[in-house]
């Protein structure tokens, strides 16, 4: 009969599925096959058990009783034993013992579960029933298990044995999927499972009656109930189909029990997950809501909280990914902690990868480093146990204390040790590892939290890795006392204090990452490695659209491409126009090219930053992908180097990657990756890439971060027209430009009427000079066409970079000539200069429609000639506008916004200074870089603001040097200039005043850096005849280069 | 509408119409070589990466090319001219006759910025500009080279093409071309060599002996270096260079009184010239700001890095021991502080004539290329000796007879060859 082929195969494969059930079932069946109990037939019982439990390639059995001792093939008894007695009235005439031959994970029972107690005993059962009965001289007759009726019998009496609780649950959801599809009855029984059903409570109501509770026979007899009414109304197929199904499912209920509760430890975790992977997969089926439930609290738990990232996560990791991390995390005991978000963002990535290498080809080899993971709770752990948790009160002190006591936190942090239960993890990762470099960097939460802003606060290390065990261990975990002692540095705490986030409870993972690299000499190094873009926020041509994304490639460590360097640059590359280079002419492209390479020195031991020149001269046949890497230039020509043939010692090189991105699919590769995971996360995305060579690795991946201004503004609206100065709607970069006092306008039509060469050129000369006087940083260069053409002068102002170098933001005008637009630079003369300094860019057409371009505003004043007299004839071509002076207490900001291809630059009232003196994002170089001179020359504003021009006979205010010119440094003082023209009295009395903000400003500047100073103004009084004589400091007042600056007196008087 | 603004073409008539009434030159002549001879202005179809046609505007301008096939130079420039073509190649013509090498002047471009264009769009670009006008150029009519932001490679792709369409291998066609691909040694030497040869020719004139002069030099880029090599060789002594530090965006001189060692600052500089400051120190160099390379005392200054370096603000500085000013570079000297130097007696070796080893080489790899026979570098530098000495006698010999500045003279007699040659030809 065809039915009753199918039941057999349904059961067939529920007895192989439901390994309890089916050992049950096989013993039964051995048991039933047999007219009687021999030796033979105990031995197939007992080879039939270990199928039934949860490792049966480790399971091995013995079954004593009076017929003798019978054991698995490869027996041997260990320390793992179940153990259950064969019992007839009462009395043991035998036992049945399981042996699990490896250690194996402790559930209920040591490894075993309480199931697998049952199964035994229901053997045991069987088996010492059926000696009773031949003892009795009369067998049992067993129902035919191939009957009709019996299938559910025989598998709910199983049940009913081993799992009463399974056996309700089935019986449960059947009632249910019975109500489901509309049987009157089963709403009946389901009144009998949940008693609000009758509709005398509702079950949401909030009655304070505790439900009726049901005893468990009860609800057996039901089950049997429900059974019955099940096979009346649906096939048996769908019966036995269902009752797989739902058992199956049961099997994980370990997981979610571990996994649902946010109180299990991660050794819990990862004990759970380790018997998911030992288990037979095809034992267990995940419903997909249940997987996703499962997924989603193992991100959660492990990962990130960031919904956003949660949600790219859920749909690519699965269980499977998470038991290969745990392999790979190091963890205290009890540890509740995440791996932070920089190995989240790696994680993720590598799985999506990996899911989608199978159907494209490009990104099948791409790699991600051998990753080791400490995590994040370890830091607590770490202070814990070495008793210094009191550190964590650090980021509640004053900043000013912080920066002081840092050194000593360091050197604490690195005298402590590391529990053991961490170094043992260590040694397993090195042993791992083996001695290639290593890269220990920070996995902060925060970072994940608060996003990509949070990056660069927290230390990475490099460390050589080489010598004995004993050896790289100890710089492994001193490396990693460092890193976790930056946790309390005064930077993130600045950062952190500015941002609100002291409160969070900083918990810092660390990634220890194999470098990727290779040998050359004694060098350790990759062939290149970069940072990718998804958005190009530095476009140098109108054809490049910013989702054609930027790569920031250099030879060796990325530690070049990384960061932004005032010497030396990387090579910029558009991926989606990998033919528009920035450098065309062969000069350009030498300039702009890598001149040196940071490498980890193996002998040593040293991260070290060496010329590219010398490296190639000693070791250029060893270089990796030399040949992509380099092109050899002979004179103006300029061809890929070759493998052989190429001479080291004389030829001259230049690293371009024509190689690499004209002969690889290397730039292919990096816009499929990127766009890969641009279409997961939803948004823009930043990598990390480091080649060996061999094989490309991605080496991080997280949401495109913006240098702290190079986040896209918000355009105001409602801004008052005569206060909007200029607009844009083209070709427009992300950022905004604030704080601006002085906008340099050269009229690009009076430039063009200029007659003669020499006045052409004596443009360029001006705006040097005022490149000198105004204050770095505050003002803002408008010009015609190309800044820096040097073919054609008429076609831009002809300056070089150092004449620009200062200004905040760069602006080309093109404006229509005739019917004809020319076309502007987009700073190409020195574009990777502007990059690198972080100087903005923004071209303007001020002739198209919609776009304000305030010829009044930028007519209205101009105090070129008070500030470079000769330059008088230039005075209609070249305009300087003190902002302050047209609207009082104003300043320009600068707002763009490349999503909105919007620009806007307009007058706002100023800020409080205090206010503008850190924005949050900065780097900790760029604090150190700008922040000295800001607030000092704010503070000496400031002074003069207050300063009584009357009570002290003080005539003229000015300050110069450092502080003027934006150079000053951590101890520098503040160089300041009065023209003085009082009496003795006056004198002290001034200097006297001076010299109480002098120290005050010196206790600020202490607490700020560090640095000790006795007093912080550095005052030089000047007279009348003086500045007649012109002598000592007199020459700084009016001078043409490096003049004192003026400031306003008495505009903040008290009294 | 006429034009008042700044208009190099302008410029350069005028700079001609000065040598015009100084030879007396009559209508005609003056008619003839006030403007380019021909001009050819065309439209260049390129299909895109992108696959659009974008169309550019090319031009070749033959100046004149009564001494000899047209040379010149080919331009990539954004908002290029046709007077600045024009001047240029009006410039040609009279820097090819005072090296008295059998070439005229000429000049070509295309208006576009390289930076817009990938390197495929640019090989289609010189391709185009090449079916544009290749009847109209080639070995024996008119030679282009390489200019602003064209180089080696833009030359090949455009001798590839007219070899395409000519059918035959003519490497004479284009100079500028690699060594090994139609190119000449020696080009690297030839301009600072050529401007040292000149320096020497000029100390017998003035009966100095090269072992007893110093000299200060502006830049440490090829001409520099190679202008200090062979003013070494003489034996002259140079106190004085200075170099462009592009860390520190500012240049620095750098100074040793017993002179400097070149191959002890090649050691220490990179590939654009820029020397360590830090290394020079600890060789016992002086590192001086960057502009008291011209307040050296000294007998010669060899400006060879950018042009209008000595100016009338600082012509002054300049130490009343300075005899001769080698102009290296491309108008080093504006007009003021040249008339100082007039003035105050100093010998000044113009810079059309003290650089034109370069022009001189060009026209060496354009000989040997046309006869497909190429000489050992000895024999470029010797004959570029010969060249260059002849070109420095002929100057200075007029100078002396008609009482005129070295500039002056190197203009006159230029212009004269030229107008001699249209005048022979029966042209004017």
């Amino acid at each position: 009969m065809k039915q009753d082929k199918l039941v057999e195969q349904i059961f067939d494969e529920l007895k192989e599925r439901a390994k309890e059930l089916s050992c049950l079932y096989e013993v039964q069946e051995i048991l039933h096959d047999q007219e009687k109990l021999t030796g033979e037939v105990i031995q197939k019982i007992v080879d039939a058990i270990p199928p039934g439990f949860q490792y049966p390639e480790i399971t091995v059995s013995r079954i004593n009783c009076p017929l003798g001792t019978y054991t698995s093939p490869d027996f041997e008894e260990t320390k793992w034993e179940i153990k259950v007695d064969i019992v007839i009235q009462n009395t043991a005439i035998g036992n049945i013992s399981v042996f699990y031959t490896k250690e194996m994970p402790v559930f209920d029972e040591g490894p075993f579960l309480k199931e697998e107690r049952r199964l035994l005993k229901s053997i045991a059962e069987r088996i010492g029933l059926q000696i009773y009965h031949e003892q009795l001289h009369s067998a049992s007759q067993l129902e035919d298990i191939h009957g009709y009726k019996a299938e559910w019998a025989i598998i709910l009496d199983m049940l009913a044995q081993t799992n009463p609780k399974l056996l309700i649950k089935l019986s449960r959801k059947m009632v249910n999927h019975l109500c489901w599809i509309g049987i009157a009855e089963a709403e009946k029984l389901m009144e009998a499972f949940s008693p609000v059903f009758d509709g005398s409570v509702e079950p949401t109501s909030e009655t304070n009656k505790p439900f009726q509770k049901y005893e468990n026979g009860d609800m057996i007899k039901l089950a049997y109930q429900v059974f019955d009414l099940a096979g009346n109304n649906i096939s048996k197929n769908e019966v036995l189909e269902y009752i797989q199904k739902w058992t199956r499912e049961d099997r994980s209920g370990f997981l979610s029990e571990i996994l649902e509760n946010s109180g299990s430890s991660l050794a819990k975790i990862s004990m759970s997950l380790e018997r998911y992977y030992h288990m037979d997969h095809e034992m267990i089926e995940l419903s997909a809501p249940r997987r996703k439930s499962f997924i989603i609290s193992l991100i959660k738990r492990m990962l990130t909280s960031q919904k956003s990232l949660v949600n790219v996560a859920k749909g690519i990791l699965t269980i499977n990914d998470f038991h290969k991390l745990m392999d790979h995390i190091i963890s205290p005991m009890e540890s509740y902690g995440r791996i932070g978000g920089k190995s989240a963002g790696l994680f993720i990535a590598e799985a999506l990868l990996t899911k989608e290498a199978k159907q494209n080809e490009l990104i099948a080899d791409v790699k991600i480093p051998k990753t080791w993971y400490i995590i994040s709770d370890g830091l607590l752990n770490f202070m814990k146990y070495n008793d210094i948790d009191e550190v964590i009160e650090q980021k509640y002190k004053e900043l000013g204390q912080v920066r002081q006591e840092y050194p000593y936190v360091i050197q604490l942090f690195k005298n402590s040790i590391h529990s053991p239960e961490i170094i043992k993890g260590l040694m397993m990762a090195l042993d791992d590892f083996g001695d290639v470099p290593l890269i220990v960097r920070s996995s902060s939460l925060l970072e994940d939290s608060v996003g990509a802003a949070f990056a660069g606060k927290y230390k990475s290390l490099f460390i050589a890795n080489q010598g004995s065990k004993e050896k790289r261990l100890n710089e492994l975990t001193d490396a990693i006392s460092e890193v976790y002692a930056s946790t309390f540095g005064p930077d993130p705490i600045e950062y952190r204090t500015k941002n609100d986030l002291l409160d969070f409870h900083e918990e810092m993972g660390i990634m220890i990452q194999q470098v990727v690299g290779t040998r050359v000499g004694d060098y350790y190094l990759p062939a290149f490695a970069g940072v990718a873009f998804s958005r190009n926020e530095f476009r140098w041509s109108s054809r490049i659209k910013p989702e054609d994304g930027l790569v920031r490639l250099v030879p060796g460590l990325g530690t070049r491409a990384v960061d932004r360097l005032s010497d030396d640059y990387p090579v910029l590359i558009s991926p989606g126009q990998p033919n528009l280079r920035v450098n065309v002419s062969i000069d350009e492209i030498i300039r702009y090219s890598p001149q040196f390479i940071d490498v980890i020195n193996l002998k040593e031991e040293t991260f070290e930053t060496v010329p590219l020149e010398k490296l190639l001269r000693d070791h250029g046949k060893q270089f990796p992908m030399f040949n992509q890497v380099a092109s050899v230039i002979k004179q103006d020509f300029i061809r890929p180097a070759t493998l052989l043939g190429t001479d080291f010692a004389n030829d001259s090189f230049v690293v371009n990657f024509d190689g690499l991105t004209k002969r690889t699919t290397f730039l292919e590769k990096i816009k499929e990756v990127m766009s890969l995971l641009e279409k997961s996360y939803g948004h823009p995305v930043d990598i990390e890439f480091a080649h060996n060579g061999t094989d490309f690795y991605l080496l991080q991946c997280r949401s495109q971060s913006y240098h702290h201004d190079s986040k896209p503004a918000v355009i105001p609206d409602n801004i008052e027209p005569e206060k909007t100065i200029f607009s844009a709607n083209k070709y427009v970069s992300n950022g905004l430009v604030s704080g601006i006092k002085y906008i340099v306008y050269v009229n690009p039509d009076a430039y063009s009427s200029l007659k003669d060469y020499q006045s052409l050129v004596s443009v360029g000369k001006a705006i040097s000079l005022l490149n000198q006087l105004l204050p770095r940083q505050q003002f803002i260069l408008m010009g015609p066409g190309r800044w820096g053409s040097r073919g054609d002068i008429k076609l831009g102002v002809s300056v070089t970079y150092s004449d620009i170098n200062n200004t905040a933001l760069l602006i080309e005008i093109a404006r229509r000539k005739n019917e004809y637009v020319p076309d502007v630079s987009f700073g190409t003369h020195f574009f990777q200069d502007l990059v690198e300094a972080n100087i903005k860019y923004l071209p303007l057409y001020p002739d198209e429609r919609d776009v304000v371009f305030n010829e009044e505003f930028l007519n209205a004043s101009n105090i070129l000639v008070s500030l470079i007299p000769e330059m008088k004839q230039l005075e209609n071509v070249i305009r300087v506008i003190d902002v302050q002076e047209v609207f009082e207490d104003h300043e320009l900001n600068v707002c763009m916004n490349s999503e909105q291809e919007k620009a806007v630059g307009v007058v706002v009232k100023q800020k409080d200074p205090v206010e503008v003196k850190i924005m949050p994002g900065k780097t900790p170089d760029e604090i150190d870089r700008n922040i000295h001179w800001q607030w000092r020359l704010r503070n000496v504003e400031k002074i003069a603001a207050k300063t009584n021009p009357e009570r002290f006979g003080v005539v003229g205010f000015y300050v110069f040097g450092s502080t003027k010119n934006g150079t000053a440094r951590e101890e520098s003082d503040i160089d300041v200039l009065i023209h003085f023209r009082g009496t003795e009295e006056q004198r002290k009395d001034l200097l006297t005043w001076l010299e109480g903000w002098s120290l005050s400003l010196s206790q600020v500047n202490y607490e700020r850096t560090g640095r000790r100073t006795s007093g912080l103004l550095d005052v030089h009084l000047v007279t009348d005849e003086d500045i007649e004589a012109r002598t000592s400091y007199a020459v700084k007042i009016g001078a043409v280069t490096d003049a004192a600056r003026p400031l306003r007196m008495g505009t903040d008087l008290e009294n | 509408m006429k034009s008042v603004n700044y208009n190099p073409f302008h410029v350069a008539q005028a700079q001609f119409d000065s040598a015009a009434d100084l030879l007396g030159l009559d209508d005609a002549t003056r008619a003839l070589l006030r403007n380019p001879i021909r001009e050819f202005h065309f439209l260049i179809p390129v299909k895109m990466d992108n696959g659009k046609i974008q169309v550019f505007k090319g031009f070749r301008i033959q100046h004149n090319d009564a001494r000899g096939p047209a040379k010149g130079g080919l331009r990539f420039h954004p908002q290029e001219t046709v007077d600045t073509v024009r001047a240029l190649s009006m410039w040609m013509t009279w820097k090819t006759a005072v090296a008295d090498i059998p070439l005229g002047g000429g000049k070509g471009g295309v208006v576009c910025d390289p930076h817009n264009l990938s390197g495929d769009e640019q090989e289609r670009l010189c391709r185009g500009w090449v079916r544009q006008v290749y009847k109209n150029i080639g070995p024996n009519m008119d030679i282009p080279a390489p200019d602003v932001m064209t180089n080696a490679q833009h030359m090949l792709w455009m001798l590839d093409e007219y070899e395409t369409l000519t059918g035959g291998r003519y490497p004479g066609a284009i100079t500028g071309k690699p060594v090994g691909m139609g190119g000449s040694l020696g080009r690297t030497e030839a301009t600072g060599y050529g401007a040292i040869i000149t320096l020497r020719e000029a100390l017998k004139e003035l009966n100095m002996d090269p072992g007893n002069t110093t000299a200060s030099v502006q830049g440490f880029g090829n001409v520099s270096q190679y202008a200090i090599e062979l003013y070494l060789q003489l034996g002259g002594t140079v106190v004085c260079v200075s170099a462009w530090d592009q860390k520190d965006q500012t240049s620095y001189a750098f100074a040793k009184k017993e002179g400097v060692n070149l191959e002890e600052l090649r050691s220490i500089s990179n590939s654009f010239g820029g020397i360590d400051k830090s290394k020079a120190a600890d060789l016992g160099y002086s590192v001086l700001p960057g502009e008291q390379w011209l307040e050296q005392e000294v007998d010669i200054l060899i400006p060879a890095a950018l042009e209008n370096q000595i100016n009338e603000e600082n012509v002054n500085q300049i130490s009343k021991q300075v005899k001769i000013v080698v102009e290296g570079a491309n108008g080093p000297t504006t007009p003021e502080a040249s008339a100082v130097f007039e003035k105050n007696g100093v010998f000044i070796i113009p810079d059309f004539l003290a650089n034109a080893g370069g022009v001189t080489c060009s026209y060496f790899e354009q000989v040997q290329s046309n006869m497909n026979y190429f000489w050992t570098k000895e024999e470029v530098l010797s004959k570029l000796d010969t060249k260059m000495t002849n070109a420095f006698l002929s100057v200075s010999n007029f100078a002396m007879e008609n009482n005129l500045s070295m500039r002056s003279a190197a203009y006159a007699i230029s212009v004269d060859r030229v107008a001699r040659a249209c005048h022979d030809r029966g042209w004017v």
